[in-house]
Formats: structure tokens, C-alpha cells, sequence
């Protein structure tokens, strides 16, 4: 379990999150979603350490300053927005960073295998940064997977934490790397996703977040939260969800009557 | 998938690994030749082989092969390979902290800092009283230069680096910076020099092994010894630092640490060398590049080949400064310049990209 109280996050005296409590559950995805600039990262990187915050954040009963950082390491794997690579590592040399801090060591079964999960069989010799910006992401989600190979470690669940996964991804890539991510919380895992695309959200998440204006403005399952009134506030366009009989998850559809001329 | 392919699917990928495994054996075995070829190098025709035919007779060395092979030869070896792989660690850890294959002590005013205290304890220790000098001894000017480094270097972490991210033009500009100041205060300083002093300070900024003494090597020697000992240990992080400070640190790499460790370590190696050897240059930046261009940019082997090689090179550098213009010698600083400067070069060329201001 991962719960945060309270948490505020102020940058350069501009307040970005104020009072945002949030929780996820192993054996779930739970998605944070919201319009740009609305804080959605930075409640992922204050989970993560990666901005200065106050509030109180634990993960599996346990607060996270009290974990040692190769503890938290064997714990949690976080996959930020975006990484950078000095120096011309091979594509399986940056995935085997990812089993350093755990049990595995050099495990290179395990990394293969990460790899082939992402969809990347084939490229562990090819040099890291001649990769596309999409192939590259698949690769830090590789890493990421090895750090937390096995979902439950000592009955305990280990986490995902990844922002806008499947971002610069194509349409097939998407499905692979969400279905990778069921299946880890499936496996007993929890998965916390900061996602942009609402439809896939709606498709793959459990649980979900709406954070807009820096404040958590609804959390609940999916079904629950993505209605026409909260996603259209959140938002501020006018959005409807729908359902079609043959799939029993909802889509979001944006109404294009609201468009105006008034720009020209 | 047959047998084989799986086999070589899995081994495969680790080739460079293995062969930067290798590659400690063959460094360390090509160290020994040098080394060897150091020690019957020399222009008073004393006999390395003579000697040691003696040796195994049981006959006694005459003075002169005492003297030539124990006092002069022996320490300029030792202090060759300490210097050598001193610079060369400090240069590959340099680029893994600053996650720069440019960064260099001696590029970014490290040495130059590391020079300034050595300066400083030269021209100032004798104003010191005179059982401070007894206490101090021979220690002073290495934990001088030492200080010095560690300064320069903390200096320009926290100018170049901001939320874990180092601007490569703020790191060359601020090393250039660092670099004129602390040879301003070195020039003042040498204007306040007495004549002993200026002749200490000329030698010294040569940048040779020619005044080795077994006083040199025992100051010199445990500092780097402990320094390339310890940089050892940080291969795993500063692989994980190459994704960036946050990313290292959700690998549960303790970053600050890291990153502390890392300076002190560049700061004593590069401080010894500075203070025994003076400035020599490039061996800290073309090292560690040769060795990610044949076996890869991994940490966890590069250090120690680069302290392999890094000795190599300069004991290699070293017999050429004593061979070509024997029996005079030219100092090691412009050997290594010689050669280095143009592999520099080449790395520019190869790599614009990265020092794209």
C-alpha cells in the first residue's frame, strides 16, 4: 500500500500541490491523470523524493525517509518522464542497472526476458542513445521492471511508479506496455501510473486520481470518477463519457459543438 | 530457438564485459613489461640484468647499482605507476560524476587548484615555525595540494551542476576561471618566493618524475594507493549517476555519498600527483576514452583498467622523456602533451556534439 497525506509541494514560492492525499493499492494500476501543468508529475516525483515536499508518504506501512535508498530501491522502480544517458552504454548494459540494487545481481535471463516483455528483443547490443525517443522509453521501463522483478517479494508488494509511460509511444506499443503493467498488478504488484491519454487510462486503470489546480479533486475506481461533470471540470471542455455495448469500459469522447471561430 | 541461438542470445551481450575483463589481466601484464623496461632504462649504463645475476649469485651490488637501481630508478618507477594511475582514476571519475567524457582535473582548474596549494605550502611553510616545518615535513606540500583540489573541485561541482544536471559550458568556462585565478595567486606567490624556493618551484611545475625519492613515494604513494583503492568501490554508482542523480537514486544508489566520495577521491589523487609530479597533462582524459572506446563505458571495469593503463602510459611517456635527448631529459608533461593533445583533438572531432556550447 502506498498512502500520502497531505502533501504540498511548493517550487519557487508558487505552491504547485497543497493538500493532496492520495493512496494505491497493490494489486491494482492506479492512474493519476489531469490537464497539463496541473501537478500530476509533481505528485509522482514528491512520491518519489524527486521535489522538495512536506505531508507524510509510506509505502507498505513503512515511511518512505525510513527506508535506506537500496531498501527503497528494492521496493519501489520509478520510470521519470524523461532520462538521460551519458556516456554509450548498450541497450542491455542500461536494463542491467536495473538488477544492481536487488537480489538478481547480474542476472542477464532476467534483463533478456525484461527486455522481451517490452517489446525489444533483438536490441540488447544496439548502442542506448541511437534508439528512438519511444524505443529509449521502452528500454528505462525494461530497467525499471528488472529493479522489481518478482511483483510480491517476503509477501511484501513491490511498486511501479512510472510518469506518462506509454507517452511517445505508437498505438500497439501502448496496448504491450499497459498490458505489461496489468499483468505485474495482476501478479500481486501495484502499479502507479501518471497518464495523459484518458481512453487508455479508462481501458487499463483500476483506480484513478484527478488532480487539476494543484488540488486531488477526485479519486476513486474508474468507473466512479470518469463521468461527464468530473472530467469536464477537471479539464475545463466539455467531455462524455460513453460506453459501447460490446466492451464494457468506458470512452471519453470530447464534444467538438463547443470549438469556436473566435479565435480567427 | 535452437540451443545455440538461446546461448548466444544470453551471451552475447556480455561480450564487452568479458572483455573488459580481460583486459585487466593483459594491462596488468603489459604494466609489468614497463615496468621492467623502466628500471633497465637509464643513461649511466648500469645493468638491471647484471645486478640481479649478482642478486642470484649471492654477490654484493657495488654502490653504484645501489644507489642507481634502489634510490633512482626504483622510486621513479613507483611513483611513475602511483602518478599514473592517479591521474587516469581521477580523470575517469571526474567524467562519471560530472557525467562528461571532457571533464578532467587537469582540463577543468582541479589540478590548477591542487598546483595553487602546493604553491602555497612551498612559498608559506617556510614562514611556518620551525617545529612546524619538522612536523610537517615532506606532508605538507601533498595535503596542501590536496586541499587545493578538493576546494577547486567542490567549487566547480556546485557552480556546473544544477538539480543534478551539469552544464558542460558552465564546467569549462568555470574550470577556466578557477584555472586563471590559482595561476594569478601563483604568480604572485612566486614573486614572493626566495631564490631556494623559485628553484623548488621550477622543478616542481616541470611536470617530471625526475625528482623521485623514496620520500616522495611514501608521502604520494598511500594517499593514491587509498584513492584508486577506494574509487574502486564506486563503479556500480557511477554507472547508475550516468542516468542522472534522481534515476541513480531511485536505483538506491545513497547519491550524496556517492558524489562526496567521488571529489575526495579526485581531490587526494589528483593532489598527490600535482604535488610530486606537477602538471601533467591528458593522461586523465585520454585514458579513460580509449578504454570506453574497446570495452565500453562500464565503471565497474573501466577504473581499474584505467589505472592500469594510466600507469602504462606514463612510465611509457616517462622512458621516452629519459631516451630522447639522453643523457639530458625532457620533462614528461611535454611528452604527454605531445601525444595526448592531438587524441584530445580527436575526440573533439569525433564527438562534436557534446561540447556543442
Amino acid at each position: 500500500m502506498i498512502t500520502a497525506s497531505d502533501i504540498q509541494v511548493r517550487i519557487a514560492q508558487k505552491t504547485i500541490l497543497q493538500g493532496v492525499n492520495f493512496t494505491a493499492k497493490p494489486g491494482q494500476v492506479t492512474a493519476i491523470v489531469g490537464p497539463n501543468g496541473s501537478g500530476k508529475t509533481t505528485l509522482l516525483r514528491a512520491l518519489t523524493d524527486e521535489v522538495p515536499w512536506t505531508g507524510r508518504v509510506q509505502i507498505n506501512g513503512q515511511d518512505t525517509s525510513a527506508y535506506k535508498p537500496w531498501e527503497l530501491a528494492a521496493v519501489r522502480g520509478v520510470l521519470p518522464q524523461a532520462a538521460t544517458l551519458a556516456f554509450p552504454f548498450t541497450v542491455i548494459e542500461v536494463v542491467r542497472m536495473g538488477l544492481m540494487s536487488g537480489i538478481h545481481g547480474h542476472n542477464d535471463t532476467i534483463a533478456q526476458r525484461a527486455l522481451d516483455m517490452v517489446g525489444l528483443n533483438g536490441y540488447e547490443k544496439r548502442f542506448f542513445h541511437e534508439l528512438s525517443g519511444g524505443e529509449q522509453q521502452r528500454a528505462h521501463l525494461a530497467r525499471a521492471l528488472c529493479q522489481v522483478w518478482e511483483p510480491v517479494q517476503n509477501g511484501s508488494p513491490r511498486w511501479l511508479l512510472l510518469d506518462e509511460p506509454v507517452a511517445s509511444l505508437d498505438i500497439g506499443h501502448q496496448l504491450l506496455i499497459m498490458n505489461c503493467l496489468a499483468v505485474f498488478a495482476q501478479r500481486g504488484g501495484g502499479v502507479v501510473a501518471v497518464m495523459h491519454d484518458l481512453n487508455l487510462t479508462a481501458m487499463v486503470a483500476d483506480v484513478v486520481t484527478i488532480i487539476a489546480d494543484g488540488h486531488a479533486i477526485a479519486r476513486g475506481p474508474v468507473a466512479d470518477v470518469f463521468n461527464d461533470q468530473t472530467l469536464s471540470a477537471a479539464y475545463k471542455c466539455d467531455l462524455r463519457t460513453n460506453t459501447v455495448p460490446t466492451h464494457p469500459k468506458a470512452f471519453i469522447l470530447p464534444q467538438v459543438a463547443r470549438l469556436s471561430c473566435s479565435a480567427v | 530457438m535452437t540451443i545455440s541461438d538461446s546461448i548466444s542470445g544470453i551471451a552475447a551481450p556480455s561480450d564487452r564485459r568479458s572483455r573488459a575483463r580481460q583486459a585487466h589481466i593483459w594491462l596488468a601484464l603489459l604494466l609489468g613489461v614497463v615496468s621492467v623496461v623502466s628500471l633497465a632504462t637509464g643513461p649511466t649504463g648500469t645493468s638491471l640484468w647484471g645486478a640481479i645475476a649478482k642478486l642470484l649469485a649471492g654477490e654484493p651490488l657495488t654502490a653504484m647499482e645501489r644507489v642507481v637501481l634502489w634510490d633512482i630508478r626504483m622510486p621513479r618507477l613507483i611513483l611513475g605507476i602511483t602518478v599514473g594511475a592517479a591521474l587516469a582514476v581521477s580523470g575517469a571519475v571526474m567524467q562519471g560524476l560530472f557525467r562528461n567524457p571532457l571533464a578532467d582535473p587537469g582540463l577543468v582548474g582541479v589540478s590548477a587548484g591542487a598546483g595553487l596549494g602546493a604553491i602555497l605550502a612551498i612559498v608559506l611553510g617556510a614562514l611556518l615555525p620551525v617545529w612546524a616545518q619538522d612536523v610537517a615535513g615532506n606532508a605538507l606540500v601533498p595535503i596542501a595540494a590536496f586541499m587545493g583540489g578538493w576546494l577547486s573541485t567542490i567549487i566547480l561541482y556546485r557552480v556546473s551542476t544544477r538539480r543534478g544536471r551539469t552544464s558542460v559550458a558552465t564546467m569549462l568556462l568555470a574550470g577556466i576561471a578557477l584555472g586563471a585565478l590559482a595561476g594569478a595567486v601563483a604568480g604572485i606567490l612566486v614573486y614572493m618566493a626566495d631564490d631556494r624556493q623559485l628553484r623548488d618551484l621550477t622543478f616542481w611545475g616541470l611536470g617530471s618524475l625526475a625528482g623521485a625519492t623514496w620520500s616522495k613515494v611514501l608521502v604520494a604513494g598511500p594517499l593514491i594507493g587509498l584513492a584508486v583503492i577506494a574509487s574502486l568501490f564506486l563503479g556500480r554508482g557511477l554507472n547508475a549517476l550516468a542516468l542522472g542523480e534522481a534515476t541513480a537514486a531511485h536505483l538506491g544508489i545513497p547519491v550524496q555519498r556517492l558524489k562526496s566520495a567521488s571529489i575526495l577521491i579526485v581531490a587526494a589523487a589528483t593532489g598527490a600527483a600535482v604535488a610530486v609530479s606537477g602538471g601533467i597533462g591528458f593522461i586523465g582524459i585520454v585514458v579513460p576514452h580509449l578504454l570506453r572506446l574497446a570495452t565500453g563505458p562500464d565503471h565497474e571495469t573501466l577504473l581499474l583498467n584505467a589505472a592500469l593503463l594510466g600507469a602504462t602510459l606514463l612510465l611509457g611517456a616517462d622512458i621516452i622523456s629519459r631516451l630522447i635527448i639522453a643523457p639530458a631529459e625532457l620533462p614528461i608533461g611535454i611528452v604527454t602533451a605531445v601525444l595526448g593533445a592531438p587524441v584530445f583533438l580527436w575526440i573533439l572531432l569525433r564527438r562534436r556534439g557534446l561540447v556543442d556550447l
